[in-house]
């Protein structure tokens, strides 16, 4: 069916009585329809009617953002089909994935998407992040946003750890007892904070409990939460960055000074960084079908990737947990290993000071980077000092994850691992 | 104006709806294509060639393509084996090339009772042949190679004394008669020179083990143990045993079948009821009951079960009280006193033997022969030790040492062997303290047996 008869079809469905009922405006034919079109649709209605050139142009963003959460939406979608076999039992939860592999129909697929959107969502975010960081997004008025964006990193990074856990093999046991070793770091509350998470002093059935219900409902939820504060603060906050982007000069005024004599609507109450504010018409193009097919192609494009992904590669799972026999080493989930990789040098250092410094610092940043300058500009020259700072950490902590996970060997010593030692050997 | 932009989508949706739907596709057939189902295509296509009757054709024709699965919740496991050794209770299917061959001798384990995995191991939820056979990566149980296939008889029978599984009973004798437990525990018995071997089988492949005892270095570089000279018989044997070692413990009907009727078992509870206060065997033994020399030609086996059951039923007025024997016990003596008439069993019954006999026994029974060697000459190396890099033989320890000091030596052992050069590693065979495991009567036996080593002609001349 060529795509004009598709066009064709729908135009016919959406005149009929049910059609009508369901699509508003239906498919916009006018430029106002295509404004109508993005107003009056719940499901678009996040985004504004026209959008600049300079939102659509892919190196504005690369899509990291959408990327990410279309891998959540992936994540829910694929969870909530794991969630009707799975059971947080130590003693059920290693079968349930033998199962999904052996006799679940599509149980296997639908782990293996999971665990590759798993593990693309954490890459994918963290992207998002340097992107925003490179392209001084985070300057006001958006500093607030990269704040709640820094909050979603961390519940990422929660809602992987909690997820790595429930296959119950050896993969998942050791990662989580490391992972959670290193929070037992931390001075005064970080044995306190372990008993907390593991629901005692070792990783048990409790647990397990504790992380499924933290994986299922609790940091869902959260994300959820903070993903529509988060996109709808991209639109309050004035969309996109960009470099012409006004001062923001418009004063908003008291409601006391306003005239009592007549009513108002929104758009006198605006604040000055709302979307349309300070751009320049010519520079403008229809959301419909500019922004939203192109919308539409990356999330077929995202789906393309985690779907071959999970067909030629099999998500792990090793031996039953087994907590008498630790695998040597011992590793935490990759985007931890540059922590554990800093705790063997030092466990203060490395599982206190440095991540307590680095999350502060990025929650913290745009109230430290006050310089109002390259705003929407990739690694601005007036920021010289700010990316090549970035970029050190950046570098150190891409060094120090693969050393953690590529060249430590048994007993976390070094290893080549092209030339891999002998396998560590043990009585009997 | 009006369709133009929406036209320059099109033919990336074209390219990306494609890929997305032939991923989908190959999703989809990999998920529906499995081995399992050609297998029971196949046997459905054997069934219907072999129907004769219209009833039997239409029986074949229902056969659906279905995962078939054995669920053991006691043993906590599903055996989906069956998915594709679909004829394994069909006689007819005797000598058929796998998987449809039927599976001989399974009358006494029933399918449904026992599933498949805990006699030949491999990875009984999995359903391709890889991941089932257990080969795999990250599955710590493959399949036991048919000639090991006795070693699971051991997770439910005694080894020793096992008429059904020979193997595995020679394997338990060669284990203890090669005196494996003075360096390793067993079941809680042994010395602590080597690590304990109660899970040895479940961690271990033949391979492995084989390679172990011919060179234990090879395998475990550094490792003190002396190479071991197996014939191959005896070599296969205590592998097997060794393999039977999985530390798993079964659930209650399973493990009722530890003890089996022997007449080992029957000589053990003889000696502990005390059966020898009132008979005597070989002359010795109480006389308030009549000798059991000669018991086994008197007496039926039926007889003498009902006896040890209920001695009033058979025997109206007897004094031997009721011992409350159960039916397997009751069988063990009856095995035993059955077989009395072969001399060699009645002269081993350790009531019966002199302290220098029992004290042998001890020195068998706690593998001392592993180190001090047969008969205690010595002889087995240990690389490094000051005395010529032997472990000393035992011999003429009676010149040397009083009961007592020799007693102490025993309980006390002796960690740290002196060794001939300080530079190269410490020798790695020691003698563990033997306190608390070896108990005070062994003792006793055991230091008279020592002291009866000093051969008598070295007396002459004194």
């Amino acid at each position: 069916m060529s795509a004009p008869r598709v066009q064709r079809l729908f135009h016919w469905f959406q005149r009929t009585r049910v059609g009508r009922s369901i699509f508003r405006v239906g498919l916009p034919q006018s430029n106002l329809e295509r404004s109508q079109a993005m107003v009056s649709s719940f499901l678009l209605h996040v985004q504004p009617a026209k959008v600049g050139r300079h939102a659509l142009r892919p190196s504005t963003t690369f899509g990291l953002g959408l990327i990410s959460l279309y891998l959540f939406f992936i994540l829910i979608g694929t969870g909530v089909l794991l969630m009707f076999y799975y059971v947080p039992s130590t003693g059920h939860a290693y079968d349930v994935m033998k199962d999904l592999q052996f006799v679940v129909s599509a149980g296997l697929i639908v782990r293996n998407m999971h665990r590759w959107a798993a593990h693309l969502m954490v890459f994918f975010v963290m992207l998002h992040l340097c992107r925003v960081f490179y392209t001084a997004a985070y300057k006001p008025p958006r500093e607030f946003n990269w704040v709640i964006g820094t909050g979603l990193f961390l519940v990422t990074l929660g809602l992987s750890f909690t997820g790595y856990l429930l296959p119950w093999d050896q993969l998942a046991f050791w990662a989580i007892t490391v992972g959670s070793n290193i929070a037992g770091y931390a001075p005064v509350i970080g044995p306190k904070l372990q008993f907390l998470m593991l629901g005692g002093h070792t990783v048990g059935q409790e647990a397990l409990t504790r992380f499924y219900a933290l994986h299922v409902i609790v940091l869902p939820s959260i994300a959820l939460l903070m993903i529509s504060v988060h996109l709808f603060r991209v639109r309050k906050d004035g969309g996109l960055a960009r470099p012409d982007e006004p001062a923001n000069t418009v004063q908003q005024m008291e409601v006391s000074q306003l005239p009592t004599n007549k009513s108002y609507g929104l758009m006198e109450l605006a604040r000055g960084t709302t979307p349309q504010v300070g751009l320049n018409p010519a520079d403008e193009v229809f959301s419909w079908p500019n922004l939203v097919f192109r919308e539409l192609l990356l999330l077929l494009a995202t789906i393309a990737v985690v779907l071959f992904l999970a067909i030629f590669w099999n998500a792990p799972l090793e031996e039953l947990a087994n907590p008498i026999h630790p695998p040597n080493p011992a590793k935490a989930p990759w985007y931890f290993l540059g922590l554990q990789e800093l705790v063997s040098y030092s466990a203060f250092w490395g599982g206190v000071v440095v991540p307590g410094v680095l999350v502060a610092g990025l929650v913290f940043l745009p109230y430290l980077d006050r310089q109002r300058r390259g705003v929407g500009r990739w690694f601005a020259p007036e920021r010289k000092l700010a990316t090549t700072l970035f970029t050190i950490g950046l570098i150190i902590a891409i060094v120090l994850t693969t050393i953690g996970t590529v060249f430590r060997g048994p007993n976390w010593s070094w290893q080549v691992p092209w030339k891999q030692s002998p396998a560590p050997t043990e009585g009997p | 104006m009006t369709d133009a932009p929406l036209r320059r989508f099109y033919g990336w949706f074209t390219v990306l709806g494609l890929l997305v739907g032939a991923l989908v596709v190959i999703a989809y057939y990999r998920d529906e294509f499995r081995d399992w189902k050609d297998y029971q295509r196949t046997f459905q296509r054997e069934e219907l060639r072999r129907a004769t009757t219209p009833e039997q054709q239409a029986l074949a024709k229902d056969l659906t393509l279905q995962v078939r699965q054995i669920l053991l919740p006691d043993l906590n496991r599903v055996d989906r084996c069956t998915t594709c050794h679909l004829a394994v209770e069909d006689p007819s299917y005797g000598g058929y090339p796998q998987p449809l061959a039927y599976h001989p001798q399974h009358d006494q384990h029933p399918f449904d009772k026992f599933g498949c995995t805990i006699c030949h191991r491999g990875q009984g939820r999995a359903t391709t042949v890889a991941d089932a056979h257990g080969a795999v990566p990250h599955w710590d149980s493959p399949m036991l190679p048919l000639k090991y296939i006795q070693a699971s008889c051991g997770q439910c029978h005694q080894a020793a004394d096992n008429p059904a599984a020979p193997e595995l009973a020679r394997g338990a004798q060669v284990f203890e008669a090669s005196g494996c437990r003075g360096c390793h525990k067993l079941e809680g018995i042994g010395g602590i020179v080597g690590p304990e071997l109660d899970k040895v089988g479940a961690r271990r492949s033949p391979d492995w083990l084989k390679a172990h005892f011919l060179a234990p270095a090879t395998v475990t570089p550094g490792s003190g143990m002396p190479p071991q000279k197996f014939s191959g018989q005896d070599l296969e044997a205590i592998t097997l045993f060794m393999l039977s070692q999985t530390g798993e413990t079964m659930p209650g009907f399973y493990s009722s079948m530890k003890v089996i009727p022997s007449a080992g078992e029957g000589r053990r509870l003889f000696q502990q009821k005390g059966c020898i206060g009132c008979h005597s065997v070989g002359g010795q033994g109480g006389k308030t009951g009549p000798s059991l020399d000669d018991v086994g030609l008197r007496r039926s086996p039926t007889w003498m079960i009902q006896h040890f059951q209920n001695p009033q039923a058979v025997s109206p007025g007897t004094v031997m009280p009721r011992f409350g024997f159960t039916e397997a016990e009751a069988r063990a003596l009856t095995d035993f006193l059955m077989n009395l008439r072969d001399q060699t069993m009645a002269l081993t019954l350790p009531s019966l033997m002199s302290p220098v006999e029992r004290g042998h026994e001890v020195f068998r029974k706690y593998g001392c022969i592993g180190c001090h060697g047969a008969d205690a000459k010595g002889g087995v190396p240990n690389p490094n030790a000051k005395t010529a890099e032997l472990v000393p033989g035992l011999t003429f320890v009676g010149d040397g040492y009083t009961k007592d000091e020799l007693k102490a030596r025993i309980v006390k052992g002796q960690r740290e062997i002196t060794p001939m050069d300080p530079k190269r590693p410490p020798p790695p065979l020691y003698m563990p303290a033997w306190g608390g495991i070896i108990q005070d009567a062994e003792l006793d036996d055991l230091v008279a047996y020592l002291i009866s080593l000093k051969p008598k002609s070295e007396d002459l001349g004194f």
